[in-house]
């Protein structure tokens, strides 16, 4: 305790250095740990994204683009599917479910997907968990809309409210719908994903929003003739999936063409038969991908330049090691007096070694405690951008295990770095004696 | 009480000449005992040989009837914690610590000291305290920062240090020579009232032979070497 009374009030002669070199270690701490988490939750939040879909179809482009674009609506196809191939294709056999997206709209500056109920029966996340609703149901009329959680969470809607769907992407749209007012009926429970973002709406609506029929229809309160209409498919829909498309006429729509479809087969078994059968289809050019495949191969992609973040941010923390050695070693100099006066009061040589050992293990503690919070503060700033802009949903939660891990690594290397000027200090103390030669 | 028999050191072997070279010193206890000499004669080399941080390559040094050369280098050192107080020259004391945690210091890694202190005052503190007002230190300046503390009144810090948990030997290096003459024997008398109330031997060493009356004993280095000691 002596000893550490004596390292802290030492230090805190020598503040100036002592707190640049304790602060240097902290934001190397700060950036190793938010690359780690960024990386960690980056590998999750990718694979988390989908699951239990056999095959993405969509417009022949590159593999990691159709993913890009139809799970992560980052970038836009630009090609569709017909809906003729989709027919097509979703009547094979083996085919246990379809969900047809189509992507494209937005409000404001969140994507708008139209689909079919089949995406919220069927579409998994994470490991193979369904979609669930925190409010309402799915959407059973035209103009309904069901919201993702951040959707609901940042705009602040509620069930009951009207929002109004844009045509094509970006906050300033020019072409604004506003005698299409949707009325929200489902809010559904977080996933961290991209679903969280998303406003989903009947396949059949994106048609009303770009079509001519706009002035047709009403808003889906008054649309009293659908209303019963749509309850009647809605008991049939459970008993029938194969057949989705014909029984959900009024949501489904017959589109000239959707952006992608997800497939669900009756065993995994029909997935590389169907996927060549699709990348062959002679009357449309088209691509079919495994999710899991390309998720890990753009995670490949993305894994190198990962490790070279790693790499930096270790760098990093051994230079400020470095530093921390560097000032500890100098200030040793200026402080044999010190130190030939604690022998003169009876200290041994390995209580000057531990003093000095003490001394770089506060430096190195208290950095990566304020490193740690730097680390919050940065996660708590940056969690908003990296999710709208990267698609990453950051976890602010405790430090994990590997987290700790990587604490203690640091606080092992800030030990034995100190070691250095402690063995030192040790020798010194042992030829000066208590005779000062300064 | 303090013996040295023979006592031969060279700080290189390859060295003509030894810088210590003692065929026989005895000092008894509670004597206060002044050791001059010119600059190099050694001074320094016998102070650290009577602390027991350096060990003579022949002859024997005896304090409190303990032959020091025969300790091991750790034992050493618990022996010196326990009954050895020693002054500096000058710049003498932690700048970061209060003069009462400087004084404190001097018994910190002592139990035996400590135990001492103990039983003059309730705390540690405390006696570091009372052994600053009986050094003249009073009680406004014993919590102030110590580099806002003149040379005189450090050096009084640091001797309350040396004599706190009364130990046995006081060892003195020089300690005046920072003092003006006026300081240097209220100095030196102080240092006698609490060597002479803790029953403390003192050894002082100093070039300084103005100081030399107030002492009862004075030893010539150059002549207890039988000046054969070849000046460095």
């Amino acid at each position: 305790m002596l000893l550490v009374k004596l390292a802290v009030k030492s230090l805190l002669n020598r503040k100036a250095s002592a707190l640049l070199t304790l602060f240097t270690i902290a934001i190397s701490v700060m950036l190793l740990m938010s690359i780690e988490r960024v990386r960690v939750d980056a590998k999750s939040s990718f694979s988390n994204t989908i699951s239990g879909t056999d095959l993405i179809v969509g417009a022949r482009t590159g593999d990691i683009q159709l993913l890009l674009s139809s799970v992560f609506r980052i970038g836009h196809a630009n090609n569709g599917v017909s809906w003729k191939s989709y027919q097509y294709i979703t009547g094979q056999r083996g085919v246990k479910w379809a969900i047809p997206m189509s992507l494209g709209d937005s409000h404001k500056g969140l994507a708008v997907l139209g689909t079919n109920k089949d995406y919220f029966e069927h579409y998994r996340f994470a490991k193979k968990q369904p979609l669930s609703f925190s409010q309402g149901h799915e959407f059973n009329h035209l103009f309904e809309v069901v919201l993702g959680a951040e959707v609901a969470n940042t705009l602040g809607y509620q069930l009951g409210d009207e929002v109004v769907i844009a045509h094509g992407m970006g906050n300033t749209s020019f072409h604004n719908h506003d005698d299409n007012p949707f009325k929200v009926v489902g809010i559904l429970k977080a996933t961290g994903t991209p679903v969280d973002k998303t406003l989903h709406i009947p396949l059949a609506a994106i048609d009303e929003i770009h079509g001519g029929h706009a002035h047709q229809h009403q808003p889906a309160q008054a649309d009293a003739n659908d209303h019963d209409h749509d309850h009647d498919h809605d008991h049939d829909h459970d008993h029938d999936h194969d057949h989705d498309q014909h029984d959900d006429v009024d949501l489904v729509g017959t589109p000239k063409q959707i952006t992608a479809f997800l497939l669900g087969f009756d065993s995994p078994l029909y997935t590389l038969q169907v996927r060549r059968n699709i990348n062959q289809y002679k009357d449309e050019a088209l691509l079919a991908i495994m999710p899991g495949v390309t998720l890990r191969e753009l995670w490949e992609m993305l894994s190198i330049v990962e490790k070279i973040l790693l790499l930096f941010s270790i760098v990093v923390v051994l230079i400020s090691l470095l530093g921390m050695l560097t000032s500890l070693l100098s200030s040793l100099n200026q402080r044999r007096r010190e130190l030939a006066i604690l022998r003169s009061v009876g200290a041994r040589p390995w209580h000057i070694f531990t003093l000095i050992s003490v001394e770089s293990l506060l430096i190195t503690g208290l950095g990566c405690i304020v490193g740690t919070s730097l680390f919050y503060a940065l996660m708590l700033l940056g969690a908003d951008y990296l999710q709208s802009h990267a698609g990453i949903s950051l976890n602010i939660a405790l430090l994990s295990s590997y987290e700790l891990m990587l604490l203690a690594a640091i606080m092992v290397a800030g030990f034995i770095v100190g070691l250095i000027p402690a063995t030192r200090a040790y020798f010194y103390s042992l030829a000066d004696g208590m005779s000062i030669k300064i | 009480m303090i013996t040295l028999a023979n006592v031969l050191f060279k700080w290189h072997t390859k060295q003509p000449e030894p810088t210590i070279n003692i065929s026989k010193l005895d000092i008894d206890q509670g004597e206060h005992v002044f050791l001059h000499g010119p600059s190099g004669c050694g001074k320094s080399t016998l102070l650290s040989l009577l602390a027991g941080v350096t060990i003579p390559n022949q002859g024997r040094i005896e304090l409190l009837n303990k032959a020091i050369n025969e300790l091991s280098n750790s034992q050493r050192d618990r022996f010196r914690a326990d009954h050895i107080g020693y002054i500096f020259q000058n710049f003498n004391l932690l700048p970061y610590l209060s003069p009462i945690e400087n004084v404190t210091l001097g018994c910190q890694f002592s139990k035996q000291r400590q135990t001492n202190a103990l039983k003059n005052s309730a705390t540690l503190a405390a006696e570091a305290s009372r052994l600053l007002s009986a050094l003249g230190l009073n009680d406004s300046l014993q919590h102030q920062a110590v580099a806002q503390l003149s040379i005189g009144q450090q050096q009084r810090v640091a001797a309350a240090r040396a004599f706190i948990g009364s130990p046995e030997i006081i060892i003195a290096d020089e300690p005046t020579s920072a003092l003006d003459t006026q300081n240097r024997q209220a100095f030196v008398k102080l240092l006698f009232e609490q060597a002479s109330a803790a029953n403390s031997t003192l050894v002082f060493v100093s070039h300084d032979e103005t100081l030399q009356t107030l002492f009862t004993r004075s030893i010539s280095l150059v002549e207890l070497q039988g000046g054969t000691h070849a000046t460095r």
